[in-house]
Formats: C-alpha cells, sequence, structure tokens
C-alpha cells in the first residue's frame, strides 16, 4: 500500500463512521462491495403491492386519489366497478357540466388581477411596461390558479389533460416577451383539451405566447425563421422519431409503397419540410408595433401578406401552388400534418405514456390512433381517444409502471391530506411566503410549472423521475406538507395547511386512537389501501413503545423522554404521514 | 480549505470510539492537501447548440475570416471596437468572444484547448433533444436508456469502495449518466437533506443529535419503507444512500482557493460544488454539468453574450479555485465543454441563427495541451461545409472524450463506452500515456454483476 492509499483508506473510513454515526443504513459509499453499479432501471420493475381498481384509476387520471374522489367515483351510476369507471370517464369528459364551486370560490378569494384580461388587456397592461414584477404577474397568477385547480377542481381528468397540453405545447412561463400573455396560451390549451387538434395546433400557433417561444412572430419571407416550423414538427405533429435527417426529400417512402406520396404521405420529414413549413407560416405575427406597422400594436394575432412568401412548396410530398390565398400555405401544413396518420400516432402515444405507463401496447397506440384519425374533424375528437384509452385494458391492468411526477405527489398529497393551500402572489415582508417556499421546493425537484425550459416538456418516463434529485426533493417537499403553516410557513400564527392531527381526533374517537387504528385511517386516506411494508413501518414509527393497539394521547404534544409513546406524539404523528407520503406506494402511479 | 462540518465529524468520531489523532494523514481537516491519485472529467453540456462560431471566430489572419464576415453580420464578432474578440494566441488564427477573457486567459496559459469541427458524425440530425440524446447515450440507441459515462464508469476499474463516483448536477439525471445506481444527482449539495420535518422527531433525531435515548427520526424509518424489488424501490434506495454519502458535508463552509471568485448564478456555484467535492476526495471520478441558453434564432447577441459570461466566469473559478489550491488539483481534473451542434453558418433576418452541425469543443485543465487548437476546420466555402450550409464535422467527439477516458481516467474501453465506435487514435489534446483502446466484457468483469 503506497502512503496515498493509506491516506485515501483512511479518509474512506472517516466518511464510513461518520455516515454510520448519522443515519441509520451503513451505505457509505455509492460503489461497495456487492453493489450493483449498473444499470438500475433496465427493463422497468413495477411495485409489487396493487391497489384496488378504482384507487388504481384514479390515481392515474387525476392528480391523486382522495376519499373525495373515491366518493365521487363510488357515487356514479353502474353495477361494478367497470360500469362507474365508463360513467366516471363520461362524466370526466364533460368538464363544464361538473359543478365546481368550491374551486371556483378558493380562485376568486385569491383576487387574482389578471387571469380574466383579454390578450389586449394583458398586452397594454403587463407587456408594454419594464417593471420585471408587473410583466410577470400573469405567468405567476396563472401558476397559483392552475395550482389550485390540480388540487381542488372536481374537474381532475380536465385539469390533468391540460397539463399535458402545457407539456406538449411546452413555453417557458417566465419568458421575458411570452410571460405576460401567458394566462393567454392557457385559455387556448384549455379550449381544446378535450377538443380538436387541428383546431388546438393553429390556436397555438397563433399564441402570442408560442410566437415570441419559437420566434414565428418574426419569420418573414426575407427572413424565414425556422425555429416554431422544426419544433412544429418534431414535438408537436410528427415527433422525432418520424424525422428522417437532413436528406432527399423524395428519398423518404411513402406509407403505401405503391402509392404516390402526393396522394399518401411520406412516412416521416425531413430538414426540407421544415424549410418549407417554415416559407409556408411566413407572415403569421403579431401586432407588436413593429415600425412597419406602428399602429397595429394590441399584441394579437395578424397575418401579413407582405411578409408572406408566396412561392410554390412541396411540404411533405404535396404540392402548394404558388400566389395560394391568405393562410392557406400554413393551413396546408397543419392539415397535412394533422391528418398524417404518423402524427397520430406520435401525440396519442404521448397520451398513452401519460395515462397509461411508459410502454403502452402498440395495439393500444394503433387502436387510438385510428380513432385519432377517423375522427380527424370531430369537435370531441380528443375526447373520443382519451375515452378509448382510459376505458382500455392496458389502462385498467396497468399500476406503478410510472413515477409521480413531482408536481403530481405535491397536488396528490395536499388532495389526500385534505389541505387548505391557496397559493397567491401576496407578499408578506420580511417573510417566506408559503406560495414561494412550496413553489421554490418544487424547483428543487425539478418539476415547478411551466419553468422548463426547452420546448419539449417535462420529461415523462419514469427513469427521469427516478433521479436521486427528484426522488429526495420530492421527499423534502411532501415532509414538509405535513409541518407547513397557511400564509407563511415558518409562523405558527397561521393554521396549518394540514393539520392531520385535528384531522385524526375528529376522525377517530380518544380511546380509539391506536397507532394500528390512525395508521390505517392515513394509509386509506393516502393510499386507498393498506400496503406492507409501509402500514407496519408506520405502525411501529408511531407507537414506539407503545402496543400497536394501545391507545395514545393525541391532545398533547410535550418532552417525555422516559416514555417515548408520550414524548411529542402530535409531531409524531405529523411524521407519521409524512412517511406514508413517503413510501413507494405514493410516488408509484 | 475544505471541510465536513466538525460537528458531525466530532459525532462521527464519537460513536465510533475514534478520535481525531487515530486519523493521520486525513487531509479533510488538517494537513496540506495533495492532488487527488486519480483523475476527474467534468463534463460541460452547452444545451440548446452552441454557436461554435460566436465563441471561437476566425481572427484577423484566418483566411476564412472573410468569409465568416460575409454570413454574419448582425451577428459578427469584430476584430476591433465594441464586443471585439480576444485574441487566443499570437497568431491571429482564432478569437475568443468579448465576454469570455477568462478563457482568453487560460487559453494562453496553456490551460485550455480548442478542438475545431467538432461533432457527432452520424446520424445528423438537427433535432436538439435527439442530438444531445444521441451523443449521451454515445451512439447506442436511443433505447438503450444508458449514458456513455455509466458505461465509462461501470468499465472503469475503480476501487470496490468509492464514495460519489459520479454526480450529475441539476434535479434530473443527465442522459449521460442515466441507468448508473452509483451516481448521486444534485442540485444543491446544502439542499440535499430531508429536514422539513418537526424538531423532535426528524431534524432534532436525524441531524441535531441532542434527542433523548432511542427516539430514532422519521429518516431512520423511512429505509425501511424502500426494500422491495421494483425499479422504484431500487431508485429510493439509490436516493436514501446519496443522502447518507451528502449529509456529512458542509457545503456552506467551503471556502474557495485564493482568487477563486464564483458568482451567484446556478452554473457557478454548480462548480463551486463540484471543486468542494473533488477536494474533498470522494473519489469522483465524473460530474456532468449543464448550462442552456444556447438556442439563439432571434435577437443573439445579448442572450448569447450572457450565457458566454456564465461559462466563461464559471470555468475561471472553477479552474482556478482547483489549480490555486496547494494541492494543484487542477492536475488531475479535466473538462470538457460540448454542444449538440453548432448553428447554421449563415446568419438569419432576426440576428440569430439557426440550427447547424459542426461546432467546437473546449478542454480546459492542468493537464490538457493548451494553447493550442486541435482537430481541422475545413473552411466556409459552399464545397467545404456540410450540405452547403454548416461547419463540417472533422472530429468526431468520442475522440476527444476518448482520448479523456485513456489518458486521464486510465481507462481503455472506450469501444464499451461509446458502442459502433472505431478506430480511435489519440488527438493529444491530453498529457498522459497511451493504452490500446478496447471494448470491455459486462457480464463478467467485476464490479458490474
Amino acid at each position: 500500500m503506497t502512503a496515498a492509499s493509506v491516506s485515501l483508506a483512511s479518509r474512506r473510513r472517516l466518511f464510513t463512521a461518520l455516515s454510520a454515526a448519522v443515519g441509520n443504513a451503513p451505505a457509505a459509499a455509492m460503489r461497495r462491495a456487492g453493489r450493483p453499479a449498473a444499470p438500475a432501471a433496465v427493463p422497468y420493475v413495477p411495485l409489487a403491492s396493487t391497489p384496488p381498481a378504482p384507487v388504481r384509476w384514479l390515481q392515474k387520471a387525476t392528480f391523486g386519489y382522495s376519499p373525495q374522489a373515491k366518493a365521487a367515483f363510488d357515487a356514479r351510476p353502474g353495477a361494478g366497478d367497470d360500469a362507474r369507471w365508463q360513467n366516471w370517464v363520461d362524466w370526466q369528459l364533460s368538464p363544464a357540466a361538473i359543478a365546481d364551486a368550491a374551486c371556483d370560490a378558493r380562485i376568486a378569494s385569491g383576487s387574482f388581477l389578471t387571469l380574466d384580461k383579454s390578450l389586449a388587456q394583458l398586452w397594454a397592461d403587463h407587456h408594454e411596461t419594464g417593471d420585471y414584477a408587473v410583466r410577470m404577474l400573469p405567468a405567476a397568477e396563472a401558476e397559483c390558479a392552475t395550482t389550485i385547480r390540480a388540487i381542488y377542481s372536481e374537474r381532475q381528468l380536465f385539469e390533468v389533460t391540460v397539463d399535458f397540453w402545457h407539456d406538449h405545447f411546452s413555453v417557458f412561463g417566465w419568458d421575458y416577451d411570452g410571460g405576460p400573455l401567458f394566462p393567454d396560451l392557457d385559455r387556448r390549451l384549455r379550449a381544446n383539451a378535450f377538443g380538436n387538434f387541428r383546431q388546438m395546433l393553429e390556436q397555438v400557433c397563433q399564441s402570442t405566447t408560442m410566437m415570441y417561444s419559437l420566434d414565428l412572430y418574426a419569420s418573414t419571407r426575407a427572413g424565414p425563421n425556422e425555429n416554431y416550423a422544426r419544433e412544429l414538427l418534431e414535438l408537436h405533429t410528427l415527433g422525432a422519431e418520424h424525422y428522417f435527417g437532413p436528406t432527399d426529400p423524395l428519398g423518404v417512402p411513402c406509407i403505401d409503397a405503391d402509392i404516390h406520396c402526393e396522394d399518401s404521405f411520406p412516412q416521416g420529414y425531413v430538414d426540407n419540410d421544415v424549410y418549407e413549413a417554415a416559407a409556408a407560416l411566413t407572415g403569421w405575427t403579431i401586432k407588436d408595433g413593429n415600425w412597419q406597422f406602428p399602429a397595429d400594436n394590441d399584441g394579437g394575432f395578424v397575418y401579413r401578406s407582405e411578409w408572406h412568401d408566396r412561392r410554390n412548396k412541396i411540404f411533405l410530398g404535396r404540392y402548394l401552388p404558388p400566389d395560394q390565398p391568405e393562410m392557406r400555405d400554413g393551413r396546408d401544413v397543419f392539415d397535412r400534418l394533422c391528418a398524417h396518420p404518423n402524427t397520430a400516432r406520435h401525440v396519442v402515444g404521448k397520451l398513452c405514456r401519460r395515462f397509461v405507463g411508459d410502454n403502452p401496447p402498440a395495439s393500444l397506440i394503433e387502436s387510438a390512433a385510428a380513432l385519432f384519425t377517423a375522427q380527424i374533424g370531430a369537435p370531441d375528437q380528443l375526447a373520443q381517444v382519451l375515452r378509448a384509452i382510459l376505458l382500455s385494458d392496458a389502462f385498467k391492468n396497468t399500476w406503478a409502471a410510472k413515477v409521480k411526477r413531482p408536481f403530481n405527489s405535491f397536488a396528490g398529497a395536499l388532495r389526500a391530506l385534505g389541505g387548505d393551500f391557496t397559493p397567491t402572489t401576496r407578499d408578506y415582508p420580511n417573510q417566506w411566503p408559503t406560495a414561494d417556499e412550496l413553489a421554490a421546493r418544487l424547483q428543487q425537484a425539478g418539476h415547478r410549472l411551466f419553468y422548463w425550459p426547452a420546448p419539449n416538456g417535462y420529461p415523462d418516463r419514469a427513469a427521469a423521475w427516478s433521479s436521486t434529485g427528484a426522488i429526495a426533493m420530492s421527499w423534502k417537499l411532501l415532509t414538509r406538507l405535513t409541518t407547513i403553516r397557511q400564509e407563511v410557513g415558518y409562523s405558527d400564527t397561521y393554521p396549518y395547511v394540514a393539520d392531520v392531527v385535528a384531522q385524526t381526533n375528529a376522525a377517530i374517537a380518544a380511546g380509539g386512537r391506536s397507532a394500528s387504528a390512525v395508521v390505517g385511517y392515513w394509509c386509506d386516506r393516502i393510499l386507498g389501501f393498506r400496503p406492507e411494508p409501509v402500514r407496519g413501518k408506520a405502525v411501529d414509527f408511531l407507537r414506539q413503545n407503545a402496543g400497536a393497539d394501545d391507545a395514545l394521547d393525541l391532545e398533547r404534544n410535550d418532552w417525555h423522554a422516559d416514555d417515548l409513546k408520550r414524548h411529542y406524539t402530535q409531531d409524531r404523528l405529523r411524521s407519521t404521514v409524512a412517511l406514508i407520503l413517503c413510501s413507494p406506494d405514493f410516488l408509484a402511479r | 480549505m475544505t471541510r465536513i462540518d466538525r460537528r458531525d465529524f466530532l459525532k462521527a468520531c464519537g460513536t465510533c470510539g475514534l478520535v481525531a489523532g487515530a486519523l493521520p494523514g486525513t487531509r479533510l481537516v488538517f494537513g496540506a492537501p495533495n492532488a487527488n491519485d486519480h483523475d476527474t472529467l467534468v463534463v460541460v453540456f452547452l444545451r440548446g447548440g452552441m454557436d461554435g462560431l460566436s465563441l471561437i471566430s476566425p481572427g484577423a489572419s484566418n483566411s476564412e475570416r472573410f468569409r465568416y464576415e460575409q454570413a454574419r453580420n448582425a451577428t459578427r464578432i469584430p476584430l476591433t471596437g465594441e464586443g471585439a474578440g480576444l485574441p487566443l494566441g499570437g497568431d491571429g488564427q482564432w478569437q475568443a468572444h468579448s465576454r469570455a477573457p477568462e478563457l482568453q486567459a487560460l487559453y494562453n496559459q496553456n490551460r485550455l484547448a480548442v478542438v475545431l469541427g467538432a461533432g457527432m458524425p452520424a446520424p445528423v440530425t438537427r433535432s436538439h433533444f435527439d442530438a444531445q440524446i444521441n451523443m449521451e447515450v454515445g451512439l447506442a440507441g436511443q433505447g438503450s436508456g444508458i449514458g456513455w459515462i455509466t458505461r465509462a464508469l461501470a468499465s472503469g476499474a475503480l476501487p470496490p469502495n468509492v464514495m460519489i463516483p459520479a454526480v450529475s448536477v441539476g434535479s434530473l439525471t443527465a442522459t449521460s449518466l442515466l441507468g448508473s445506481a452509483e451516481a448521486i444527482t444534485l442540485s444543491d449539495g446544502g439542499d440535499f437533506r430531508i429536514d422539513t420535518g418537526n424538531w423532535p422527531w426528524n431534524v432534532s433525531p436525524d441531524y441535531a443529535g441532542d434527542a433523548p435515548a432511542g427516539v430514532h427520526g422519521m429518516l431512520s424509518m423511512l429505509p425501511q419503507l424502500w426494500t422491495g424489488g421494483s425499479s422504484l424501490e431500487a431508485a429510493g434506495r439509490q436516493t436514501l444512500e446519496a443522502l447518507q454519502v451528502i449529509r456529512g458535508i458542509d457545503f456552506e463552509g467551503y471556502v474557495p482557493a485564493p482568487g477563486a471568485s464564483y458568482d451567484d448564478d446556478g452554473f457557478a456555484q454548480q462548480l463551486r460544488m463540484l471543486a468542494q467535492l473533488i477536494k474533498l476526495d470522494v473519489g469522483l471520478r465524473y460530474a456532468a454539468i449543464d448550462l442552456g441558453g444556447w438556442d439563439t434564432h432571434n435577437g443573439q447577441n445579448y442572450m448569447f453574450g450572457e450565457a458566454v459570461s456564465r461559462l466563461s466566469r464559471g470555468l475561471g473559478a472553477f479552474h482556478a479555485d482547483l489549480a490555486n489550491d496547494t494541492g494543484n488539483y487542477a492536475q488531475r481534473v479535466s473538462t470538457v465543454a460540448m454542444s449538440e451542434f453548432g448553428r447554421r453558418v449563415q446568419e438569419n433576418d432576426d440576428q440569430g441563427t439557426d440550427h447547424g452541425y459542426g461546432n467546437v469543443m473546449l478542454a480546459l485543465g492542468g493537464s490538457v495541451n493548451g494553447g493550442r487548437t486541435f482537430g481541422e476546420f475545413a473552411g466556409l466555402a459552399g464545397d467545404q461545409m456540410f450540405e452547403g450550409a454548416d461547419v463540417m464535422v472533422t472530429t468526431d467527439y468520442r475522440r476527444v472524450l476518448s482520448e479523456a477516458l485513456i489518458r486521464r481516467l486510465r481507462n481503455a474501453n472506450v469501444y464499451y463506452a461509446f458502442p459502433g465506435y472505431a478506430n480511435y487514435s489519440p488527438l493529444g489534446i491530453f498529457q498522459g500515456s497511451d493504452l490500446a483502446p478496447t471494448g470491455f466484457d459486462a457480464v463478467f468483469a467485476n464490479g458490474f454483476d
């Protein structure tokens, strides 16, 4: 052994000792004998414990299971869970018919200033100012309202689907130019979330926030900007899996081998299609007070034929003649993309991945994509596709093929805990507002709303959210939820966001508050069942030196070093609930 | 000088029957440090497609300057006046962006090398996301879910015990480290702890150590919930171990070496954390760290300048921190900066540039043969460019990384790290002796079971 290795060994001993002293697990090194180095997660092995079917379905189709969600499910008519599920899905697919007064009232209580402003108002009040806080207020308020809806809206399937489209058409919410108009993009996604994909695509294209995000507003005949066109093909429609690279478009095989591509489709796109799409969409811009049109300055969409490239184009094997009528080139591009069966596969495949699992069966993607294409003009095209996915056997039977993303576990925890949380942008001088703290903790976990910097949206695969960073910071956030106060998190002048002690004492009579009963109650509320080892370990933690069935005194919270079952019992209950939230059964979906 | 938290340190020793005096030679707390006995490779990924022609533009004597000026008007890096480039070396061939004085200085001190025409030979893609994934999985096929650093790490013949072999900086793991069960993904060391519960059942027993006898905090119970055989539970156990490993380190108390001044931005602070981990000698072999903001389709100059400044100031502080320490850690730390592709040579009409192909790579460190360029620059004439539009890729990015693996990390298994790669030969970017490049038998090798 060299001197260097001796010194290294002693350092390692030090770290071993250190870790052993401050925690219980023997691990002190990420690499050590007997520990697998790689790979961790290929192929994906789901969790062994499986909750009852309605719990599984609700966990995947909402922002998280809760007793209230289960009660709403049970209230649907139908003989048996499958019939009730079909009814639930149809009920949820008509969100306007679902009363949502409590959620609406909570949003109203936030006194938001910007969310109902028209695009022109947003433009005048928030874009045309140099005050950064004023500029970003619309995005900040959209974050608050979206969080409230995720937790409290009865229209859960709608909210989950809107979240999906925000990733599909991802923009960074706090963009200097796009942020002031963000509620307008949100409204467009909400208006079309269960609607028609073709219509949504054009609506999103024309949104000022997207125009800024991908530079389409600045794309002219003299200087086409291909940023939007590339992401339109790569992310919004066909998908990168159908990108053939910078090659000859005539070299791309047709979907139907015997048919000319103009009457069918090339299997995918090449760079030339990106350039042609960019040319087709030149002149699609916004009224931003451009020096050529200074009077046009309300932030709205406008088509400028002066900026449009009028020459002929060939897009995905289809000839677009020169001098087409106003906006016809761009609409031909959208039509062509939306009718392409590989757009159906890409979009539907992503929906399946969100709702079913990372590797949905090809048969489901094919059948749902066929429905997408068959209903290409239907005003409820996307609702029909979602319905097919949610009623499929693959959806019903797949469990724990995914990890809840941090925003999902955060909103789900507050749903299960019956939390009272109304995030606003209100300022509390010299104090850390609860809304800011929780947003910051979501950011630490890698999943703050509208905060993904790239146009591809937050990842939606289990492996991405299985990082030590995402899991550790999710635990940190979830643990905080049982201790944090409303308004200002560390100020005990405010009530708890989720007072699990008061709720336990209200639900269980004093003589019945055993560790076993209390943990069972919270497992039911949070997980919808009582899986081991979570239940048993939570009981052990809560009971300390009491028997599992001995009543605990949950009315007091004092120091009792000599009798741990009486030691800070209320705090121990809060940590017990945090433990259940930090379990694999809670993070799986 | 680096240190771990003294209170934890003393507690650790007390609990385990060790006293400080029984640890001769440890440099964690006492004594003059020495460079680690292994190398560290830091891979900086510039996400968004960094415009290499603006970071490193043709200088006054460069025969391509004329064509560069023809293609770049609004985004041009001038030779003189406001925003003038900073000459690299004395030959007038290349100049750094005006916001990169730290990089210029490192180049002129022979610590920074520039690799020209670098990129991914095939498949050519102008998709950010595909190009990043292809490069980071090492062309093994995107479906594998295993990054090239993961494979380098697994084949690297590391000792049986290594505290932190690899770090991916951020909340989500870089694709280059996907699939590694021994990497830690974290964005902020000081935040990386579960201390948000209540005092008597979390903070006190788990961290402060002043709880009554027999109390177990919720953190000590948590591992017992994560014992199953699922992928999620395996990831949870990896997270628990990462928390254990990180918790003893006092990040706030870290004092960088003289002359190392880190900015407050995320990139600089993350480099600061890496420097601290390197000096703590936790065994760090690889670190993956990101810097974004390079997708400059519109109004490039401001955005690009800001990004360059973050890059230059961050790397400048990082190198100074390692080099100015009495242990001269820079000798055994190499940093490579790369991007998924360069940008179109011809600027667009929005004072921006669109997705291109070939690019520069940077190599920084005490063991880098800096102060010069490597690789060929094919030129900016029509027939010298890819499709007549982009800088040609003349240097396979795998060649650069493979040389770092062989000469610095002493890992010859470059054909395992980069499946399908062949005919490696060194460019001479890094100091060190050569090993015959080879593959690796993952099934029968130690440490990969």
